[in-house]
């Protein structure tokens, strides 16, 4: 079996080690490429999760934060997320934590609890953090306050709100002028849209309400109630939003709904297209990122001189009757010091001047350079910021709901992403039919409440 | 090549086993075609309009068109390639030749010499595997601390050298199936048990060494989780980090990072075809000779 | 007294072997093994110092914890499928490439692929190939008038898509097969031939019997494997849909770093490492009864 090689083929493999091991040697001969700019300033490490071109935008802003002062130079680092809250946590117990770290996953409320994180507002003057309670908006505050102390400053809030396709409309006869004022009617033109192939197969879904953490405020309800710092699972609103969940999907068959999203799941998944610009949605509620997003696409197909006829608008979830407006769920990329950060006052320094606490029409560019909604109103005013959202009509939607006090970030307790699982876990059982809206609910109080039993004979805390 | 094999097929009986094997290889191809498919498409195909139902991945949909060509050297220049490219290349380097030699020298041990204990230190070995890295994390972490490593290598390359239960268990499997006459006839000989560890057991059990060399090369080569974690330093970050880098949380370009991704892959898959060969150079060459 | 100094020689050598692998035990692995012994009994949050509860962890996961019995199911039921599954695609394919034939290395390299190729390009082929409307599987199907159900999707058929994906990495024992049988020697073959024994005869009489040591060793490692599996279902479907791929490791991860509740995670590991111990305990008594050494 062993064949003899001929000469040939070995001069042509002692050829081929020569080029590999002179091009590793090459590659072992190259400069190690710079880290530090200012190598004589204060280094400020900062730890964040975003990857490719968004993590250029995080650069160039910390490069604009180097060039503005003389003393720090914030040094960023990129850590992707599947594994970012893993190395910050275990750098964090080594007494070696970064100076500054960007998040996005809840985690103020159990890190906090855990002195994890730096109380922020004791950085600030009496002023500031009176001008911060004052003029941050309502979901700022409530994703980075807890028990009464700033942890967090968002730097971008996600929220929700109608896509809808203007063509679809009109081939069904609806105007997109007269965009529905009531849920129950939104459902009327969502039924409308469904399209079925021969097989009855549904192959576009008008409109498909999603989950249950954006919907119970919505039906004015939530799971948690900010004034009085309780939590309410098990409500009368939240189970008439999960009823309405389980209804719309019971009226065009469990299966059929799950076969329908998942048929979209490679491309989702896969090609890195959102299934409604590839018409499979009619109307779709969806983060404001993809205004962002679709921007980026239309300018890249134009440029690869491709044909771009898309057309969108956007419009806030109506409320069903008995319910509330602008509301909704939200969740933001904030920023965190850590707990024992050796450099805390320059990580300070840097999220006043990207935030806009400092100067926040400096600030609103950053802002526009990622998409992000403002921490505020001023930001959300100046030239800068308005200039993107007059190019971009679409994403005024978003920013009207801003200042809106119903926008419900997942619940403040030291426990939240238990929380947040369970809130998730209710909802999967109760849109795939095997739990009643009122027993996934009934689970969901009766898992909490053991939940809380355990941490009171843990003596941790309960709230 | 001889015309009679051990397998002694005739011909018909050959075709129909390569349409087998063409058949049963297809969804193992798959994704390999559809990374280097998507790696050469405009953002536009990617994004492309596909009609009445979900089909991303039609046979229209795989061919590329038009042909991009310069998603390759826009994903080289996203990340420091070069510089990954040596880390992961000294990475690989140390934690091969460590985990390789080290476990071949402990799998002798467990596997031809009768001390006291063996069994019951096998058996902790092999224990060792069993409880998940995500409680022993911590603890390890701290050590490594203590110890000066963090932010350094060392984490990563060190404990290779310490043997890998993994290996040291296929290794014994291997020379427990080497026959006991063979060290016998050598001790009698008056080697010594390293000499016949050396030049009777290890020329031997190459396949078995190519194997673990190939699995260890693998682990380091696509182990994004221990650089990361030890190292903070973005300079010493490998190719698994920088192809994490391409992958966003919103809005992915996906030909950028399939083209990432076949830089990443396709050198071990060609790495891999010629190395393959010295599996076939077992005991079972020497034996036909013979 | 010669013999005595005999076997002390044979006791340090066999020692002096060992004892890279003994002194990384010693350095790296004992303290962490020990370290998370205590923390079972304790309440940890990775950062605060641990405080002893007694056996409060071990008491709520055995009493209180319905997802913990789930994941240990949902982890049985797939070790029982996979194993044994994976066993036989591995030995099958080994066998098949160990043919002589023209180009059996592109098919042993294609073979190896998915091994190879990064999780992100492997999990979206993998969900389009069982894609519930454009899959290669349901689209299969369906020629035969089989509507496929939703795979990933569906409660019931979600670990069943993950068990079938486990095999598509096979490659990887098929690897350690191939070597396996490339050591056979080649003499006891043409023996057999010169008796006149077939092709299947062969297999039963010489190739499996000689190959046992290695499905020794990839039974053990499957079993260790498939009770820690992680990866498929963190990366495909975190668990979902209703729990129906929630293996243990991963309920184990989010209540470790998710939850930061390191004690409880703890208790988990502990429990899971004496399940494994009495599996591989059991497979390595029964060794001796299959397993062939040497001729």
């Amino acid at each position: 079996m062993e064949t003899k090689s001929s000469p040939w083929k070995k001069i042509a493999a002692i050829i081929a080690a020569i080029l590999l091991i002179t091009g590793i040697a090459l590659i072992f001969m190259l400069p190690a490429p710079q880290t530090r700019h200012y190598p004589k300033r204060i280094e400020v490490r900062f730890w964040h999760m975003w990857t490719g071109e968004w993590a250029s935008v995080v650069d160039n802003i910390a490069q604009e934060y180097n060039r503005n002062q003389t003393k720090y130079e914030v040094v960023p680092l990129s850590v992707p997320s599947s594994a970012a809250d893993t190395k910050f946590l275990l750098a964090v117990s080594g007494g070696n934590p970064p100076d500054l770290m960007a998040q996005w996953n809840p985690v103020i409320p159990s890190w906090a609890d855990k002195k994890l994180l730096t109380p922020l507002d004791e950085m600030m003057t009496p002023a500031e953090w009176k001008e911060f309670q004052n003029t941050a908006y309502p979901v700022a505050k409530k994703i980075g306050i807890y028990k009464g102390k700033l942890y967090g400053v968002t730097t971008g809030t996600n929220v929700w709100a109608l896509y809808y396709n203007p063509k679809h409309l009109r081939e069904a006869g609806l105007d997109p002028n007269k965009f529905p004022k009531t849920l129950e009617e939104l459902m009327k033109w969502g039924d409308k849209l469904n399209r079925y192939d021969k097989r009855g197969n549904l192959v576009r879904m008008g409109f498909l309400p999603g989950w249950l953490a954006e919907y119970a405020p919505i039906f004015d309800g939530g799971f948690y109630d900010f004034k009085s710092n309780k939590l309410t699972l098990n409500s009368p609103q939240n189970l008439r939003a999960l009823t309405f969940l389980v209804d719309a999907r019971k009226k065009i068959g469990y299966n059929n709904v799950v076969r329908f999203e998942s048929g979209l799941l490679s491309s989702s998944n896969g090609s890195g297209d959102w299934p409604f610009i590839k018409d499979f949605y009619s109307i779709a509620l969806d983060g404001q990122w993809r205004v962002e997003e679709i921007r980026k696409l239309a300018e890249d197909t134009k440029k690869n001189g491709g044909p771009w006829d898309f057309e969108y608008g956007t419009a806030p979830v109506p409320p069903p009757t008995g319910g509330k407006s602008a509301a909704g769920f939200a969740d933001g990329n904030f920023l965190v010091i850590p707990r024992g950060a050796k450099q805390a006052r320059g990580a300070w320094e840097f999220i006043k001047f990207w935030s806009g606490i400092e100067k926040p029409e400096r600030a609103a560019k950053f802002y526009t350079w990622g998409g992000w909604m403002p921490i505020n109103a001023k930001v959300a005013n100046a030239p800068a910021y308005q200039k993107y959202v007059r190019e971009n009509p679409q994403f005024k939607t978003f920013l009207d709901l801003m200042p809106s006090e119903n926008l419900e970030p997942s619940p403040p307790v030291s426990y939240q992403i238990f929380l947040v699982d369970r809130i998730g876990r209710t909802d999967d059982f109760a849109t795939r039919g095997s739990l009643t809206p009122e027993q996934a609910l009934k689970t969901l109080e009766h898992d909490i409440a053991a939940e809380q039993a355990r941490r009171k004979e843990y003596r941790y805390d309960v709230n | 090549m001889s015309t009679k094999s051990p397998s002694g097929l005739g011909k018909y009986q050959r075709l129909g086993v390569h349409a087998a094997l063409i058949m049963l290889c297809l969804p193992f191809i798959m994704p390999l075609i559809w990374m280097v498919s998507t790696s050469l498409k405009a953002p536009s195909q990617i994004a492309m309009k596909s009609g009445e139902s979900a089909v991303a991945f039609s046979a229209k949909n795989l061919l590329p068109n038009p042909v991009k060509w310069d998603n390759y050297p826009k994903a080289l220049e996203t990340v420091p390639f070069a510089v990954y490219l040596r880390n992961t290349l000294f990475l690989c380097f140390f934690s091969v030749i460590g985990a390789v030699i080290s476990s071949a020298v402990v799998a002798y041990g467990f596997a031809r010499i009768r001390f006291k204990g063996r069994d019951s230190l096998f058996y902790l070995m092999l224990a060792t595997m069993c409880l998940p890295g995500a409680v022993t994390m911590i603890p390890a972490f701290a050590l490594f601390r203590w110890l000066g490593w963090y932010g350094t290598f060392l984490p990563l390359i060190v404990p290779a050298f310490c043997g890998n239960a993994f290996y040291i268990f296929l290794l014994k499997q291997f020379f427990a199936t080497i026959p006991e006459e063979l060290s016998e006839a050598a001790r009698i000989d008056g080697a010594s048990e390293w000499r016949i560890f050396r030049q009777v057991m290890l020329p031997l059990a190459k396949p078995a060494l190519a194997t673990c060399a190939l699995f260890q090369f693998l682990g380091t080569w696509n182990d994004f989780f221990g650089p990361l974690i030890y190292i903070n330093d973005p300079t010493k970050y490998t190719l698994a980090y920088g192809l994490q880098q391409f992958l966003a949380s919103h809005g992915t370009e996906w030909a950028k990072l399939m083209a990432g991704a076949c830089i990443f892959t396709i050198p071990i898959i060609i790495l891999f075809f010629f190395a393959q060969k010295t599996f076939i150079q077992g005991i079972a060459t020497t034996g036909s000779k013979g | 007294m010669k013999k005595r100094s005999a076997k002390t020689i044979r006791n340090l050598t066999g020692y002096a072997f060992i004892a890279p692998w003994l002194i990384g035990f010693l350095v790296f692995t004992a303290g962490p093994f020990i370290a998370s012994i205590f923390l079972s009994f304790t309440r940890y949050d990775i950062i605060s110092t641990p405080v002893w509860v007694g056996a409060a962890n071990y008491k709520e996961l055995l009493t209180g914890d319905p997802i913990f019995w789930k994941s240990l199911l949902v982890t049985f039921k797939y070790a029982a499928v996979a194993i044994p599954s994976g066993i036989i695609a591995g030995v099958a394919l080994a066998l098949l490439l160990n043919m002589e034939l023209k180009g059996i290395s592109v098919y042993r390299t294609i073979f190896f692929i998915p091994s190879i190729v990064p999780v992100v390009a492997t999990s979206v082929v993998f969900v389009w190939i069982l894609n519930p409307n454009s899959g290669l599987v349901n689209s299969i199907l369906l020629r035969f008038g089989i509507m496929g159900p939703n795979w990933l999707q569906d409660k019931n058929w979600a670990l069943w898509s993950l068990i079938f994906m486990s095999l598509w990495g096979v490659g990887g024992s098929m690897i350690i097969y191939l070597a396996g049988l490339k050591d056979i020697p080649i003499q006891l073959y043409e023996a057999a031939m010169i008796d006149g024994a077939n092709a299947w005869q062969r297999a039963r009489h010489i190739t499996i019997p000689m190959l046992t040591p290695i499905i020794f060793f990839n039974l053990v490692m499957g079993t260790i494997g498939a009770f820690g599996t992680f990866t498929q279902a963190f990366v495909m479907t975190q668990g979902g849909p209703e729990d129906s791929t929630m293996f243990y490791s991963l309920y184990l991860f989010n209540r470790a770093w998710r939850y930061l509740d390191m004690g409880y995670a703890s208790a988990m590991a502990w429990i899971l490492f004496v399940i494994i111990m009495i599996f591989t305990g059991i497979i390595m008594k029964s060794h001796r009864k299959w397993v062939h050494y040497g001729n």
